[in-house]
């Protein structure tokens, strides 16, 4: 008999905590619901898309994709052909180059004009 | 949610992942209560059940995206965050060495001055009573009880056997009981 008193206050006890919960703090209350506005918020402000994966794929990711990539390859390729094979009447890079290093006169070297000079009063 | 149904948890959860704001307000109605009332009968302690139930809400906020419906109960899952976070703060407390079961109760200052004495007396004692249990006991007694979840909900709060559940609310019971029972007469139920 007073085991089951003591149960039924146990469940006097249980029902009132049931009924009287502890109220939220109001400041709680508000803090949960800025969390609320702050998380919803983080999902509608577009974050710029964080490179991933390896050398390559970022690389093509900063050039833009595969079309500006294929882009890139075609001049490249292009550049390449013209500098071996290009038309006749341009002057061959190699030989411009071999000759510019070759030829050491300068016109209008302070010595050499001297000499133009020179010869031009003869 | 203009229908005159009121929608689900789930389905709110569903329309503040969509951006809905009044969403948010209505859960925070719904649950917030719930887990800070049960965060602050497990700790015994207001201030901590407030960061509890804070943390908890901003992991269900977090989760809405991702919430499959009609996979778990939202209530169901709140209740294990904040059972886990209890039990994450009851650690740290003692790695430095507080027994907070050791405290004394505190005193709820949002009971209003109309309740009487004998009210005040009861809640103080069932308080006392729970918090001298052992913590998983408590927290099974306080889910059972007072937030009336089935045996099955609660093994699946606490990760443990429904048998479990009812080993853990019966010993709980008992040691309620037993601690209560010198106060039957000061808590005004007589010699029963």
């Amino acid at each position: 008999m007073a085991e089951h008193g003591k149960d039924m206050d146990l469940d006097d006890l249980f029902a009132m905590a049931r009924d009287e919960r502890p109220e939220m703090p109001a400041g709680l209350q508000s803090a949960i619901l800025a969390d609320a506005a702050a998380v919803q918020a983080g999902w509608t402000t577009p974050q710029p898309e964080p490179l991933r994966g390896g050398f390559w794929l970022q690389l093509r990711q900063a050039v833009g994709g595969w079309p500006s990539l294929g882009g890139m390859v075609a001049a490249s390729a292009a550049g390449l052909w013209i500098g071996f094979t290009g038309p006749d009447f341009l002057p061959d890079p190699v030989t411009l180059i071999s000759a510019s290093a070759e030829e050491e006169f300068v016109p209008y070297d302070s010595y050499d004009l001297a000499v133009l000079l020179a010869e031009d009063t003869q | 949610m203009t229908s005159g149904a009121a929608p689900s948890d789930d389905a709110l959860l569903v329309l503040f992942a969509n951006g809905d704001g009044q969403a948010a307000a209505e859960l925070t109605t719904r649950l917030g209560p719930r887990a800070f009332g049960t965060a602050f009968r497990v700790l015994g302690n207001r201030a901590e059940a407030e960061d509890v139930a804070q943390e908890a809400m901003v992991r269900l906020w977090r989760i809405a995206p991702k919430w499959e419906q009609g996979k778990a109960k939202v209530s169901t899952w709140l209740y294990r965050v904040v059972m886990n976070l209890c039990i994450d703060l009851k650690r740290r407390q003692r790695g430095g060495h507080v027994d907070l079961d050791a405290v004394p109760e505190p005193e709820d200052p949002a009971r209003s001055a109309a309740e009487t004495l004998q009210e005040r007396a009861r809640w103080d004692a069932l308080q006392g009573a729970l918090m001298q249990l052992p913590e998983r006991q408590r927290q099974a007694v306080v889910l059972r009880h007072i937030e009336e979840l089935t045996n099955p909900e609660i093994a699946g709060v606490m990760d443990i056997s429904v048998e479990a559940v009812e080993s853990l609310t019966a010993r709980g019971k008992r040691a309620l009981a037993k601690a209560l029972a010198g106060r039957r007469e000061e808590l005004g139920y007589g010699d029963g």
